[in-house]
């Protein structure tokens, strides 16, 4: 055992000054080792696409895919770091990137980002989670935003509404209408912890992005336990209650038939949902797709990205792969391809989305992504593991799925549930 | 050693009520491996459609070719067939040494007996209590340290040893009913411990080492979380390959292609079953316990 | 007399089952005193983890449920796989048949059974949706959405899964008691439920103790199961102690606090064992001392 500490010292040591790519990886072929959880669908599609582009110029590339849950691909990283041979790049997001830098050196990537001049066109709140310690470790691959809402075409016909609502006050009137007409359930949500999680952030988020920055992005103690964070807990339990409360566990995607028929209203998802309503066969005059509501009237877009983290190597050809393809992943060409494909949006703020190729939801994503980061409100999603590191994250949905399952909490031992987790999963 | 226990004096309406009870059971038993099978025959876009459970409107026979040899992997489209090997692979030799091992070890704590028997046996079997995830960090080490890590052989050696547990403790609770009669017999007539397993334990075994080959295949075959651990790209094994199929929450579930692949993985475990079955029911040879 | 060979076949695979579980255990409570978080380090906190696992929800109800569905799982379980044990044995016809069906369900992985099941005890898609639509329309079967009663769903999975193996090592048993016994008893004009009391059941003994064990660690380990049906919801209301470990692992990257949880989840089996052993020592001396 005594290895492990001796491991771990080094590591943590090594871990805090990033090895700049060395010169001679100008010579070698590039190779890259990778690991990621993308093995089908969309993502499985543009990761391929993209390893195609890795090899238009020159390169070998080498995906390992691992199916399952993100948690397997993280095992396998840990048992490959373990094994003392991490891949050349692996998927990672978020706060973890930080987290996981510390157990095995990085590669700076300073030199190559500054060259592109990446730093000006990514939002900065992303670009300080790929910055660990300040220097760049990892690149972000693509963009979504997870309080979009979808409203049901026929539901609404039904309701007799033809505004999309901009605030939640006006998001509850819709909803009392459409119960009012007959449509059943004018929430369509799935059960999973990440949906439940979703509907908060986007609540409170759309309520008050200022708030929603100290509480659940710097876990400002008084924040967290403010008069913003219960109306917002107020107001996911009307959400909760606009519900099927038949959902359990089930995935968003058992309900779009119905809600695509106008049994249910109103989606409050990811930007993917439209690519999984037109897979589903579904089309795109079936559903509207909107901004989630904010209080402000300026846009607030709440931000989940994917990310590669790049593992120092003594190899020189996997030193040359990775720097082939740090600039790949910055180049507008290969972010517009890699979301066009998975129906995400580029992170760089400058590409333009006028071409052919993008969908309405979109350009309007990306016109949005852009003034919210002009007025500050683009913020981290808590859901999907942006805003907080996994075991934080997992602490407060913890607090909000329950509140959304069990009707006998109220918004004030909610509040006071978040706080004690907060403090105890500190 | 007889092939039923029952008494021949039972009661007409009794042996039609345990018809009806034991069949109704067994109908709803089989109700979501007929879920899966109907659905392994509609398309994804049907079931997404319409409901997770019902009838298929079309029957999407194509299901069964694209989960055995096209569906993707990232950019591996071979299906299911490769992974199928490696998992045959790495459960089959698995599964034989270590329920020959358990056998073994069952005979000698039950019935050769030996100073500390009972003590090795209790903290053996103690083992089957120890949780998979507790055991994910310390394989690595290990697996790391002999050098075997992303091999298959790695996985062949972590399933034996862990099924030893299991197999030790079917064998040694089963060899506990063979009377000593037979031990002493043997004894006299000079056998050793070999020559006593071989000729007289081994024969009564059938039907304990097929419930143990049946455990011990299925947990194998069916383990994921080390599968997917410990090997590597196109070594994994198949419940890897299928949960590739299962839905993140970007993706429409393929639900079609998955059942059918669901029920291609499964067809080796449940031949084991069958054929395995035929066997327990011949029973031993009648005249050993004259 | 003992001879290498024999020894080193006894021993040889024993101790290395042995040992593995006896290291691993205990790298496990030494890592549940450590800081580790993504990566086991050799930072010594105390009781730390402990106090923080014990004082989150999540364990509480872990625990809680354990009892709720140990208890109902192996009860169940056990009492479903004696009376098709008993039954099959009744000279029903199409054993082979009936005993593949009641196998099954361990042959098909879990993780996608699980799914399957979560959509038939959805009260909208499944069994009440069926029943509703056929007629009986205030029928309800919403326990997958009930916090209370969620956790019976657990155990009615469960039992689905692991009665069919239950059954097949009874039967085994059953069919291993000496026929020279029932004659005897028949000939003294025992009835079938003195048979089944005084002669079959005494001689099942061993065998039932080890299918209680095996539903025991089924029981504790669960964990493909809960996260396929109910993925520990509704909310958190059927986590239990496997889920937990996994949870704090490898989701929440808190290695320490997993094997704290992993700790407690041993000092629990222990607190059942332990009695139990003791009651068996005990029972021997004194058989040993008359």
């Amino acid at each position: 055992m005594a290895s492990i500490r001796r491991r771990s010292v080094l590591a943590g040591a090594v871990g805090l000054m990033a090895a700049p790519l060395a010169a001679r990886a100008q010579a070698a072929k590039p190779r890259l080792t990778v690991i990621s959880q993308w093995s089908a669908g969309s993502d499985g599609a543009a990761i391929t696409a993209l390893g195609k582009k890795f090899e238009e110029r020159g390169g070998v590339w080498q995906h390992s895919p691992v199916p399952g849950f993100t948690t397997d691909m993280m095992n396998k990283l840990r048992a490959q770091i373990i094994a003392g041979d991490p891949p050349a790049c692996s998927q990672l997001k978020g706060p973890e990137i930080a987290a996981w830098s510390k157990i095995a050196p990085t590669v700076n990537l300073d030199a190559i980002v500054a060259a592109a001049g990446y730093e000006k066109v990514v939002a900065p709140d992303l670009a300080r989670l790929h910055k660990p310690g300040g220097k760049w470790s990892a690149l972000p691959l693509q963009v979504y935003r997870t309080n979009t809402l979808f409203l049901s075409k026929r539901a609404m016909d039904k309701a007799k509404a033809d505004k999309i609502p901009t605030t939640w006050a006006q998001f509850n009137e819709l909803a009392e209408k459409m119960k009012a007409a007959g449509v059943a359930h004018p929430v369509a949500n799935g059960g999973t912890r990440a949906d439940d999680g979703q509907k908060f952030e986007a609540v409170l988020a759309g309520l008050n992005p200022a708030v929603y920055r100290k509480a659940i992005m710097e876990l400002d103690e008084k924040a967290l336990g403010g008069p913003e964070v219960r109306a917002a807990f107020a107001q996911l339990r009307k959400i909760a209650d606009w519900m099927d409360p038949n959902t359990a566990a089930q995935h968003f995607s058992v309900f779009l038939p119905r809600f695509v028929a106008g049994e249910m209203g109103m989606l409050i998802q990811g930007g993917w949902a439209q690519g999984v309503l037109l897979n589903g066969g579904f089309k795109l005059d079936d559903f509207i797709i909107a901004p989630g509501p904010t209080e402000n009237g300026k846009p607030v877009f709440v931000l989940n990205a994917d990310a590669f983290i790049f593992w120092q190597s003594k190899q020189a050809d996997l030193q040359a792969g990775q720097k082939l393809m740090a600039e790949l992943v910055m180049m507008p060409e290969n972010q517009t391809m890699y979301s066009q494909i998975t129906g995400s949006i580029p992170v760089r703020t400058d590409v333009d989305l006028s071409g052919a190729g993008w969908s309405a939801g979109q350009v309007e994503a990306a016109r949005t992504l852009k003034e919210a980061v002009a007025v500050n409100q683009s913020v981290l999603s808590l859901a999907h593991n942006m805003a907080q590191e996994n075991g934080m994250t997992a602490a407060m949905i913890d607090v909000l799925t329950e509140f959304v399952k069990n009707k006998a909490i109220t918004p004030d031992q909610a509040v006071k549930r978040l706080v004690e987790a907060v403090a105890s999963a500190r | 050693m007889l092939d039923r226990t029952a008494p021949d004096t039972m009661p007409a309406w009794g042996r039609l009520l345990a018809h009806v009870v034991v069949w109704a059971l067994g109908l709803a038993f089989l109700v979501p491996f007929i879920v899966v099978v109907l659905n392994s025959l509609r398309t994804a876009q049907e079931i997404a459609q319409t409901s997770m459970i019902g009838w298929p409107e079309s029957w999407a026979f194509p299901n069964y070719a694209e989960a055995w040899s096209q569906f993707c992997v990232a950019q591996n489209c071979t299906g299911l067939q490769p992974f199928m090997w490696n998992s045959a692979a790495v459960t089959i030799p698995a599964t034989i040494v270590s329920t020959l091992l358990g056998a073994v070890a069952g005979y000698a704590i039950s019935l050769w007996r030996f100073r500390g028997d009972t003590w090795i046996f209790g903290l053996v079997v103690l083992g089957i209590f120890l949780p998979q995830q507790v055991r994910l960090i310390p394989w690595t080490f290990v697996l790391r340290d002999i050098g075997l890590i992303n091999t298959l052989a790695g996985l062949v050696l972590i399933h034996t040893i862990q099924g030893l547990s299991f197999t030790t403790l079917f064998c040694r609770n089963y060899y506990l009913s063979i009377p000593q009669d037979l031990m002493k017999a043997a004894r006299i007539d000079g056998a050793g411990f070999f020559r006593t397993f071989f000729r007289i334990v081994l024969p009564l075994s059938p039907p304990i080492l097929i419930v143990t080959v049946i455990w011990q295949f299925t947990h194998i075959w069916n383990e994921f979380l080390y599968g997917v651990t410990f090997t590597t790209g196109s070594q994994q094994p198949v419940t890897a390959a299928l949960i590739g199929l299962n839905a993140a929450i970007a993706d429409v579930p393929q639900y079609g292609v998955q059942s059918a692949a669901v029920v291609l993985a499964a067809l080796p475990t449940l031949l084991v079953y069958l054929f395995g079955g035929k066997y327990f029911l011949r029973g031993l040879t009648a005249g050993a316990v004259k | 007399m003992r001879r290498a060979p024999e020894l080193l076949v006894i021993w040889g695979p024993l101790l290395l089952a042995a040992a593995h579980i006896v290291v691993f255990t205990a790298w496990t409570v030494w890592i549940s005193f450590t800081a580790s978080t993504l990566m086991p380090v050799s930072e010594f906190v105390g009781l730390r983890n402990y106090s923080s696992v014990l004082a989150t929800r999540n364990w509480k109800i872990a625990f809680d449920n354990l009892i709720v569905f140990g208890g109902g799982f192996v009860a169940f379980t056990m009492f479903t796989g004696l009376l098709l044990a008993i039954l099959i044995d009744q000279r029903i016809r199409g054993e082979n048949v009936l005993r593949s069906i009641f196998l099954y369900p361990m042959a098909v992985s879990f993780v996608v059974t699980g799914v399957v099941w979560s959509w038939l005890l959805n009260p909208g898609m499944g069994v009440q949706k069926l029943v509703n639509d056929l007629g009986w329309a205030g029928f309800r079967f919403d326990w997958i959405t009930d916090r209370e009663m969620a956790i019976w769903t657990i155990v009615l999975a469960g039992v689905w899964q692991a009665a069919g193996f239950a059954m097949a090592l009874l039967l085994a048993g059953l069919r291993s008691v000496e026929p020279d016994l029932i004659k005897a008893a028949q000939i003294d004009g025992a009835g079938p439920l003195r048979m089944y009391t005084r002669v079959i059941l005494p001689t099942l003994w061993p065998i039932m103790v080890a299918v209680l064990v095996i539903l025991l660690q089924m029981a504790i380990t669960t964990f493909d199961l809960v996260r396929a049906l109910t993925g520990g919801g509704p909310g958190i209301a059927t986590q239990l102690p496997a889920l937990v470990v996994y949870d704090f692992m490898f989701q929440r990257g808190q290695i320490g606090r997993g094997a704290a949880a992993a700790v407690l989840m041993f000092l629990t089996l222990l607190g059942v064992l332990l009695p139990h052993a003791l009651f068996k020592y005990a029972r021997r001396r004194r058989a040993a001392d008359a």
